[in-house]
Protein backbone atom coordinates (compact mmCIF):
# COMPACT_ATOMS: atom_id res chain seq x y z
CA UNK A 1 0.00 0.00 0.00
CA UNK A 2 0.92 3.65 -0.66
CA UNK A 3 0.88 4.73 2.80
CA UNK A 4 3.49 2.71 3.87
CA UNK A 5 5.67 4.21 2.28
CA UNK A 6 4.72 7.70 3.48
CA UNK A 7 5.62 7.39 7.28
CA UNK A 8 9.09 5.77 5.92
CA UNK A 9 9.93 8.79 5.35
CA UNK A 10 12.67 10.63 6.77
CA UNK A 11 11.79 13.91 8.58
CA UNK A 12 13.82 16.29 6.45
CA UNK A 13 11.42 15.17 3.26
CA UNK A 14 9.22 18.01 2.81
CA UNK A 15 6.40 17.54 0.38
CA UNK A 16 3.34 19.49 0.17
CA UNK A 17 0.05 17.23 0.11
CA UNK A 18 -3.03 19.05 -1.41
CA UNK A 19 -5.83 18.86 0.76
CA UNK A 20 -8.98 18.17 -0.61
CA UNK A 21 -12.06 20.45 -0.92
CA UNK A 22 -15.58 19.94 0.28
CA UNK A 23 -17.06 20.09 -3.50
CA UNK A 24 -17.09 16.74 -4.56
CA UNK A 25 -18.37 15.46 -1.60
CA UNK A 26 -21.41 18.70 -1.67
CA UNK A 27 -22.08 17.19 -5.18
CA UNK A 28 -22.37 13.49 -4.28
CA UNK A 29 -24.81 14.95 -1.24
CA UNK A 30 -26.95 16.87 -3.73
CA UNK A 31 -26.76 13.82 -5.92
CA UNK A 32 -28.21 11.20 -2.89
CA UNK A 33 -30.79 14.22 -2.35
CA UNK A 34 -32.11 13.87 -6.02
CA UNK A 35 -32.28 10.14 -5.91
CA UNK A 36 -34.12 10.05 -2.40
CA UNK A 37 -36.10 12.27 -3.85
CA UNK A 38 -37.14 10.56 -6.84
CA UNK A 39 -37.72 7.49 -5.10
CA UNK A 40 -39.97 9.31 -2.42
CA UNK A 41 -41.77 10.84 -5.08
CA UNK A 42 -42.92 7.86 -7.29
CA UNK A 43 -44.40 6.49 -4.28
CA UNK A 44 -45.82 9.62 -3.20
CA UNK A 45 -47.24 10.37 -6.55
CA UNK A 46 -49.12 6.56 -6.72
CA UNK A 47 -50.24 4.99 -9.51
CA UNK A 48 -47.21 4.49 -11.18
CA UNK A 49 -46.57 0.74 -12.33
CA UNK A 50 -45.86 -1.31 -9.25
CA UNK A 51 -43.36 -3.86 -10.80
CA UNK A 52 -41.69 -0.76 -12.23
CA UNK A 53 -41.73 1.06 -9.23
CA UNK A 54 -39.83 -1.06 -7.31
CA UNK A 55 -37.15 -1.65 -9.86
CA UNK A 56 -36.97 2.37 -9.96
CA UNK A 57 -36.87 2.20 -5.83
CA UNK A 58 -33.62 -0.37 -6.30
CA UNK A 59 -31.92 0.91 -9.08
CA UNK A 60 -32.55 4.70 -7.39
CA UNK A 61 -30.64 2.63 -3.22
CA UNK A 62 -27.94 0.70 -4.93
CA UNK A 63 -26.72 4.23 -7.24
CA UNK A 64 -26.51 5.86 -4.37
CA UNK A 65 -25.02 3.68 -1.93
CA UNK A 66 -22.14 2.83 -4.92
CA UNK A 67 -21.86 6.82 -4.61
CA UNK A 68 -21.45 7.28 -1.15
CA UNK A 69 -19.53 4.27 -0.58
CA UNK A 70 -17.11 5.29 -3.39
CA UNK A 71 -16.71 9.26 -2.13
CA UNK A 72 -17.78 8.86 1.10
CA UNK A 73 -16.15 5.63 2.58
CA UNK A 74 -13.02 6.81 -0.09
CA UNK A 75 -13.63 3.11 -1.73
CA UNK A 76 -12.71 4.66 -4.97
CA UNK A 77 -9.36 6.12 -3.77
CA UNK A 78 -6.13 3.80 -3.87
CA UNK A 79 -5.11 1.51 -1.45
CA UNK A 80 -8.88 -0.06 -1.19
CA UNK A 81 -8.31 -3.43 -3.04
CA UNK A 82 -8.87 -5.25 0.41
CA UNK A 83 -12.24 -3.80 1.76
CA UNK A 84 -13.75 -3.58 -1.92
CA UNK A 85 -13.35 -7.57 -1.41
CA UNK A 86 -14.25 -7.45 2.62
CA UNK A 87 -17.49 -5.47 1.02
CA UNK A 88 -18.30 -7.81 -2.04
CA UNK A 89 -17.91 -10.75 0.32
CA UNK A 90 -20.24 -9.14 2.68
CA UNK A 91 -23.01 -7.58 -0.21
CA UNK A 92 -22.27 -11.55 -1.61
CA UNK A 93 -23.28 -13.18 1.21
CA UNK A 94 -26.03 -11.02 2.29
CA UNK A 95 -27.93 -11.08 -1.24
CA UNK A 96 -27.76 -15.29 -1.35
CA UNK A 97 -29.21 -14.59 1.66
CA UNK A 98 -31.99 -12.76 0.47
CA UNK A 99 -32.08 -14.86 -2.51
CA UNK A 100 -32.77 -18.03 -0.18
CA UNK A 101 -35.05 -16.76 1.93
CA UNK A 102 -37.50 -15.23 -0.75
CA UNK A 103 -37.01 -18.79 -2.95
CA UNK A 104 -37.82 -20.82 0.44
CA UNK A 105 -40.74 -18.88 1.54
CA UNK A 106 -42.16 -18.23 -1.70
CA UNK A 107 -41.72 -21.16 -3.80
CA UNK B 1 9.36 10.23 21.78
CA UNK B 2 6.14 9.66 22.76
CA UNK B 3 4.33 6.84 20.60
CA UNK B 4 1.33 9.17 20.11
CA UNK B 5 3.62 11.55 17.87
CA UNK B 6 5.23 11.17 14.64
CA UNK B 7 9.43 11.27 14.13
CA UNK B 8 9.29 15.01 13.47
CA UNK B 9 6.83 16.29 16.33
CA UNK B 10 4.65 17.10 13.88
CA UNK B 11 1.78 15.74 12.81
CA UNK B 12 1.51 13.83 9.60
CA UNK B 13 -0.27 14.34 6.75
CA UNK B 14 -3.58 11.42 6.64
CA UNK B 15 -2.71 10.65 10.70
CA UNK B 16 -5.31 8.13 10.74
CA UNK B 17 -2.49 6.25 8.54
CA UNK B 18 0.40 7.35 9.56
CA UNK B 19 1.08 4.24 12.15
CA UNK B 20 0.56 0.63 11.05
CA UNK B 21 -2.11 0.16 14.13
CA UNK B 22 -3.79 2.92 12.66
CA UNK B 23 -3.88 1.30 9.08
CA UNK B 24 -4.52 -1.59 10.47
CA UNK B 25 -7.60 -0.70 12.94
CA UNK B 26 -8.54 0.58 9.36
CA UNK B 27 -8.35 -2.52 7.54
CA UNK B 28 -10.08 -4.46 10.60
CA UNK B 29 -12.75 -2.39 10.71
CA UNK B 30 -13.48 -2.92 6.92
CA UNK B 31 -13.83 -6.22 7.55
CA UNK B 32 -16.13 -5.74 10.53
CA UNK B 33 -17.97 -3.70 8.12
CA UNK B 34 -18.46 -6.72 5.81
CA UNK B 35 -19.50 -8.82 8.86
CA UNK B 36 -22.01 -6.14 9.33
CA UNK B 37 -23.45 -6.33 5.78
CA UNK B 38 -24.20 -10.06 6.16
CA UNK B 39 -26.09 -9.20 9.66
CA UNK B 40 -28.46 -6.52 7.84
CA UNK B 41 -28.83 -9.29 4.83
CA UNK B 42 -30.06 -11.59 7.14
CA UNK B 43 -32.66 -9.23 9.15
CA UNK B 44 -33.61 -8.18 5.14
CA UNK B 45 -33.88 -11.15 3.97
CA UNK B 46 -36.42 -12.15 7.33
CA UNK B 47 -38.38 -9.00 6.24
CA UNK B 48 -38.50 -9.51 3.04
CA UNK B 49 -39.96 -12.98 3.26
CA UNK B 50 -42.41 -11.87 5.82
CA UNK B 51 -43.40 -8.35 4.99
CA UNK B 52 -47.26 -9.34 3.57
CA UNK B 53 -47.72 -11.51 6.62
CA UNK B 54 -49.62 -9.20 9.18
CA UNK B 55 -52.09 -11.44 10.73
CA UNK B 56 -55.06 -9.23 10.13
CA UNK B 57 -52.84 -6.30 12.15
CA UNK B 58 -52.04 -3.54 10.69
CA UNK B 59 -50.29 -3.71 6.90
CA UNK B 60 -46.94 -1.68 6.34
CA UNK B 61 -49.35 0.83 3.55
CA UNK B 62 -51.61 1.02 6.37
CA UNK B 63 -48.93 2.13 8.72
CA UNK B 64 -46.16 3.86 7.14
CA UNK B 65 -45.99 7.64 6.75
CA UNK B 66 -43.97 9.48 4.24
CA UNK B 67 -43.11 12.52 5.94
CA UNK B 68 -41.80 11.05 8.61
CA UNK B 69 -39.58 8.78 7.29
CA UNK B 70 -38.49 11.56 4.62
CA UNK B 71 -37.61 13.64 7.50
CA UNK B 72 -35.18 10.92 9.06
CA UNK B 73 -33.38 10.04 5.70
CA UNK B 74 -32.98 13.71 5.49
CA UNK B 75 -31.70 13.88 8.84
CA UNK B 76 -29.34 10.84 8.58
CA UNK B 77 -28.10 11.93 5.00
CA UNK B 78 -27.16 15.72 6.46
CA UNK B 79 -25.05 13.64 9.40
CA UNK B 80 -23.20 11.82 6.79
CA UNK B 81 -22.49 14.73 5.27
CA UNK B 82 -21.35 16.27 8.55
CA UNK B 83 -18.93 13.91 9.29
CA UNK B 84 -17.18 13.24 5.84
CA UNK B 85 -16.91 17.40 7.13
CA UNK B 86 -15.34 16.46 10.07
CA UNK B 87 -12.91 14.28 8.59
CA UNK B 88 -11.74 17.07 5.97
CA UNK B 89 -10.65 19.03 9.30
CA UNK B 90 -8.98 16.22 10.29
CA UNK B 91 -6.88 15.96 7.34
CA UNK B 92 -6.31 19.73 7.78
CA UNK B 93 -5.42 19.04 11.67
CA UNK B 94 -8.33 21.44 11.95
CA UNK B 95 -9.19 20.21 15.47
CA UNK B 96 -11.89 22.64 17.01
CA UNK B 97 -13.50 22.33 13.56
CA UNK B 98 -13.73 17.98 13.67
CA UNK B 99 -15.02 18.49 17.18
CA UNK B 100 -17.52 20.97 15.84
CA UNK B 101 -18.97 18.60 12.87
CA UNK B 102 -18.44 15.99 14.99
CA UNK B 103 -20.85 17.25 17.63
CA UNK B 104 -23.34 18.13 15.07
CA UNK B 105 -23.30 15.09 13.72
CA UNK B 106 -24.34 13.81 17.24
CA UNK B 107 -26.90 15.76 17.34
CA UNK B 108 -27.99 14.78 14.06
CA UNK B 109 -27.96 11.42 15.11
CA UNK B 110 -30.05 12.14 18.08
CA UNK B 111 -32.50 13.80 16.56
CA UNK B 112 -33.12 10.62 13.93
CA UNK B 113 -33.30 8.32 17.10
CA UNK B 114 -36.13 10.85 18.64
CA UNK B 115 -37.83 10.65 15.33
CA UNK B 116 -37.39 6.86 15.39
CA UNK B 117 -38.76 6.81 19.04
CA UNK B 118 -41.53 8.83 18.43
CA UNK B 119 -42.58 6.45 15.49
CA UNK B 120 -42.35 3.11 17.21
CA UNK B 121 -44.42 4.75 20.08
CA UNK B 122 -47.09 5.66 17.81
CA UNK B 123 -46.93 2.38 16.31
CA UNK B 124 -47.07 0.69 19.65
CA UNK B 125 -49.60 3.28 21.45
CA UNK B 126 -52.26 4.42 18.90
CA UNK B 127 -51.65 1.81 16.12
CA UNK B 128 -51.65 -1.63 18.14
CA UNK B 129 -48.52 -3.01 16.10
CA UNK B 130 -46.03 -4.34 18.82
CA UNK B 131 -43.16 -6.89 18.57
CA UNK B 132 -45.85 -9.74 18.58
CA UNK B 133 -48.56 -8.22 16.48
CA UNK B 134 -47.60 -10.04 13.20
CA UNK B 135 -44.81 -11.62 11.56
CA UNK B 136 -44.59 -8.52 9.50
CA UNK B 137 -44.30 -6.63 12.70
CA UNK B 138 -41.45 -8.65 14.06
CA UNK B 139 -39.55 -7.97 11.21
CA UNK B 140 -39.50 -4.76 11.13
CA UNK B 141 -38.78 -4.23 14.24
CA UNK B 142 -35.71 -6.00 14.75
CA UNK B 143 -34.66 -4.91 10.88
CA UNK B 144 -35.41 -1.44 11.76
CA UNK B 145 -34.90 -1.62 15.46
CA UNK B 146 -31.14 -3.09 14.77
CA UNK B 147 -30.28 0.12 12.55
CA UNK B 148 -31.92 2.39 15.50
CA UNK B 149 -29.33 0.45 17.77
CA UNK B 150 -26.60 0.68 15.59
CA UNK B 151 -27.42 4.58 15.70
CA UNK B 152 -27.70 4.64 19.34
CA UNK B 153 -24.51 2.88 19.38
CA UNK B 154 -22.39 5.65 17.03
CA UNK B 155 -23.83 8.79 19.10
CA UNK B 156 -22.40 7.24 22.26
CA UNK B 157 -19.35 6.24 20.33
CA UNK B 158 -18.30 9.21 18.66
CA UNK B 159 -19.71 11.30 21.97
CA UNK B 160 -16.92 9.34 23.92
CA UNK B 161 -14.08 10.24 20.63
CA UNK B 162 -15.65 13.66 20.99
CA UNK B 163 -14.45 14.19 24.98
CA UNK B 164 -11.16 12.40 24.25
CA UNK B 165 -10.18 14.64 21.47
CA UNK B 166 -10.73 17.35 24.29
CA UNK B 167 -8.73 15.50 26.63
CA UNK B 168 -5.62 14.21 23.98
CA UNK B 169 -6.12 16.47 21.08
CA UNK B 170 -5.34 15.13 17.81
CA UNK B 171 -2.20 12.49 17.62
CA UNK B 172 -1.75 9.60 15.23
CA UNK B 173 -3.45 7.84 17.95
CA UNK B 174 -6.50 9.64 18.36
CA UNK B 175 -6.62 9.75 14.16
CA UNK B 176 -7.29 6.39 13.41
CA UNK B 177 -10.24 6.12 15.81
CA UNK B 178 -12.34 9.33 14.43
CA UNK B 179 -11.89 7.79 10.83
CA UNK B 180 -13.01 4.52 11.76
CA UNK B 181 -16.15 6.05 13.32
CA UNK B 182 -16.74 8.24 10.50
CA UNK B 183 -16.51 4.96 8.45
CA UNK B 184 -19.42 3.67 10.66
CA UNK B 185 -21.36 6.42 10.31
CA UNK B 186 -21.65 6.26 6.38
CA UNK B 187 -22.22 2.36 6.96
CA UNK B 188 -24.87 3.48 8.76
CA UNK B 189 -26.93 5.79 6.26
CA UNK B 190 -26.08 3.20 3.73
CA UNK B 191 -28.11 0.47 5.82
CA UNK B 192 -30.79 3.37 6.17
CA UNK B 193 -30.58 3.94 2.00
CA UNK B 194 -32.22 -0.03 1.66
CA UNK B 195 -34.29 0.19 4.51
CA UNK B 196 -36.26 3.02 3.54
CA UNK B 197 -36.38 2.17 0.07
CA UNK B 198 -37.26 -1.44 0.90
CA UNK B 199 -39.01 -1.37 4.15
CA UNK B 200 -40.78 2.12 3.59
CA UNK B 201 -41.56 3.25 0.14
CA UNK B 202 -41.97 -0.42 -0.96
CA UNK B 203 -44.20 -1.22 2.17
CA UNK B 204 -46.57 1.99 0.50
CA UNK B 205 -46.43 0.67 -2.74
CA UNK B 206 -47.74 -3.14 -1.80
Amino acid sequence: MTANQQSNEGPTVKHRHRVEGPEKHIVVFIFSIVLTAIAFAAVAAGGINTAFTIILLLVMAVLQVFVQMGYWMHLKDKGHLMPILFMIGGFFVASTCIVMALFWVWW
Amino acid sequence: MSHAEHVNGELPHEPEKATLEGRNKVLGFWLFLGGEAVLFGTLFATFLALRGQNNEGPTAAELFSLPITAAATLILLVSSLTSVFAIQALHRHNIEKLKLWLIVTVVLGLGFLGLEIYEFYEYVVHESFNMKTSAFSSAFYTLVGFHGAHVAFGVVWISLLIAQLYRKGLTVVTAPKVYVSAMYWHFIDVVWVFIFSVVYLLGKVG
